[in-house]
């Protein structure tokens, strides 16, 4: 029990390790990367990838996979919008974009738990179908320009603390709570590390799968606020390869795809890594081609790193 | 022995860091200029960033080019102009990927008081105006005219019935809306033609190609195609090809990319309208040193334009 632990911490610790590594590497590089302003900086672009990535992390524990949240973000970012311009309340507008989310996160809970579908079909076609959703509802233009009081989620300051890194937090302080502290969260690591056996002991598997495509379907809605507020502006064709970097987050934090383990701490590592690797070849003026490699390779190493620990530690 | 390794290890950071620092105000004497771009991957930007460079080297200035990896990533080009900022460069030209989306990015700018050109596509001026945003100009073709220019074109063609198509850019891009609008206002002054379908191909060939496929099947006969931009056009003519229907098909597209110019010597596209990236590049260069020294820059800056057919 007591190694496991140390295994459970180190992996993610390991993470943090790679984080920091990375940091040192930029410090080295630019004398603009370690600056109180480019910290700020990089938490505020990392908290829209960091907060789909927390529902995702739920799913992939579950040995699911989500590749509809580009577009259940774009969806539920145009409908919050169209809401906002009507001159609906904001906290309605908001439940609104939240529900639309939620609503998708629950058809693809429904069809990959009682439909028994496999969850790469089910969220792939809920990919295609909330993007057409998004277009259809928008004609396929974008609806911007919005109050000063809805725009502050994304503008605004807690002390120093940009905003977006705020919400993010405190989702991720529930979620933390959800997944480590509750039963639903004892429930959906049991899932993913043997379903028929979860179910055998007496768990509505089912419902909690359900929920766990809901909650991510939630998130998704939620990173959709934060972002029409940072643009001003909902577009339909927002979010589109979403996905992939909320997965790499995922895994990058040590999460298997395997099921049955992973962390949101390691998550949001897995996050800020991101956000600080795109930022740090930003300032470095790296060509964006080459960029697109050194994500790709840094995403394979990090997952190889991990696998290597697992068999060590076996 | 650990203790030794971190010992190493801070001595040389160190040494590191101060190195650095005398370095950085070796090169903090010269211009820094970025190009932030709405991709690489397309003829026109790549034209348009080769023009920059030369302009760059000819003033011994610093230039940054950086672009999302994808045309319609607004965020993420929002996400580069806050890194840039970050790293305190003496002017930002962007070619915006969303005329309203990218408001938020260039408030930051004017923030940090770095001047920002705007380039190849305009930002909603009225937005930018209540919002307070300023930009120090916008250097630009005048994609209305050109797309007025290909509608006056296909209008001298032919007297006779013509049934036209539109491939359409991304839905809300100010530069797709003025091509497409300037062509239809001219179109609309001839009776003989008639536009029997647009749809939008998101600027790309191999959308261009599908949705040129779906067209000539829903549409047994269409006479003339206008693509709003070459790509686009480019993906048409493969699909009108492989129906087999280029003789009767006439094609115009809009960039004048080198691919587009040499099928048209060909015969294969009728016409494209040519804008001048790299003139466009050199421009933005050249008025951001302006605008680094203070000087006075006019508040547009026309690119010029021209019609380009076989002859």
């Amino acid at each position: 029990m007591i190694q496991k632990t140390v295994i459970h911490y180190g992996r993610q610790f390991g993470t943090a390790l790679g984080l920091v590594f990375l940091c040192i590497i930029l410090w080295i590089l630019t004398p603009y990367f370690l600056t109180f302003s480019n910290i700020l900086n990089i938490l505020e672009q990392s908290s829209i990838n960091a907060i789909i990535a927390v529902g995702m992390t739920f799913v992939i524990i579950t040995a699911g996979i989500d590749l509809s949240v580009g577009s259940i973000l774009a969806f539920s970012g145009v409908v919050l919008a169209a809401t906002l311009k009507a001159g609906v309340p904001l906290p309605l507008a908001l439940a609104a974009g939240l529900a639309v989310g939620s609503l998708c996160g629950l058809v693809n809970g429904f069809l990959v738990s009682l439909g028994k579908l496999p969850p790469f079909i089910v969220t792939l076609g809920m990919m295609s179908i909330a993007r057409g959703g998004a277009l259809l509802f928008t004609s396929g233009r974008p609806i911007s320009g919005f109050a000063d009081s809805f725009r502050w989620l994304a503008t605004g300051k807690f002390i120093f603390i940009p905003m977006p890194f705020v919400v993010m937090l405190i989702i991720y302080i529930l979620a933390h709570v959800l997944l480590t502290r509750t039963k639903f969260g004892r429930y959906t690591y049991a899932i993913g590390g043997n379903e028929e056996a979860t179910r055998l002991s007496g768990v509505n598997v089912r419902f909690h799968k359900t929920m766990v495509y809901l909650l991510s379907g939630l998130t998704s809605a939620f990173a959709a606020v934060l972002l029409t507020a940072r643009l001003n502006s909902a577009q339909p064709i927002a979010g589109i390869m979403y996905e992939l970097d909320a997965i790499a987050a995922t895994v990058i934090g040590g999460t298997s795809l395997m099921g049955g383990e992973g962390t949101l701490g390691g998550t949001l590592i897995g996050a800020l890594i991101m956000g600080v690797l795109r930022n740090g070849l930003n300032i470095l003026g790296v060509s964006s081609f080459l960029q697109q490699i050194i994500i790709g390779s840094v995403i394979i190493l990090a997952v190889l790193f991990d696998i290597l620990i697992k068999k060590q530690s076996k | 022995m650990k203790t030794l390794l971190i010992f190493i290890l801070i001595i040389s950071f160190t040494f590191i860091h101060c190195n650095r620092e005398e370095k950085s105000t070796e090169e903090s004497d010269r211009v820094r200029i970025a190009l932030v771009l709405k991709t690489l991957n397309s003829p026109f930007f790549i034209d348009l960033k080769k023009g920059a460079e030369r302009a760059a080297e000819l003033n011994n200035i610093q230039l940054v080019v950086q672009a999302p990896e994808r045309e319609i990533d607004v965020e993420k080009q929002m996400q580069i102009i806050e890194n840039l900022i970050q790293t305190q460069v003496d002017a930002i030209c962007v070619s915006p990927s969303g005329s309203r989306e990218l408001l938020p990015a260039i408030l930051k700018a004017n923030q940090a008081n770095i001047p920002v050109l705007v380039i190849d596509t305009r930002i909603d001026e009225t937005a930018a105006k209540e919002q307070g945003i300023k930009t120090v100009t916008f250097i630009g073709s005048d994609n209305y005219q050109g797309g007025k220019l290909a509608g006056e074109y296909a209008g001298s063609l032919s007297d006779k019935q013509l049934r036209v198509a539109i491939l359409e850019g991304i839905p809300g891009h100010e530069t797709g809306d003025n091509r497409l609008r300037g062509f239809t206002e001219a179109t609309a002054a001839y009776a003989n033609i008639s536009i029997i379908a647009s749809q939008p191909a998101n600027w790309e060939r191999d959308q261009g190609y599908n949705v040129m496929q779906n067209l000539l099947q829903a549409h047994p006969v269409i006479d003339l195609v206008f693509a709003c931009n070459d790509l686009m056009a480019l993906g048409a003519m493969e699909a009108i090809m492989a129906a087999g229907k280029l003789d009767k098909i006439k094609i115009i597209g809009f960039d004048a990319v080198e691919e587009a110019r040499k099928e048209i010597q060909r015969g294969n596209l009728e016409a494209s309208i040519a804008q001048h990236p790299s003139e466009m590049g050199r421009l933005a260069i050249e008025n951001a040193i302006k605008a680094v020294e203070g000087q006075t820059i006019p508040e547009y800056i026309p690119v010029k334009i021209e019609l380009i057919t076989r002859q």
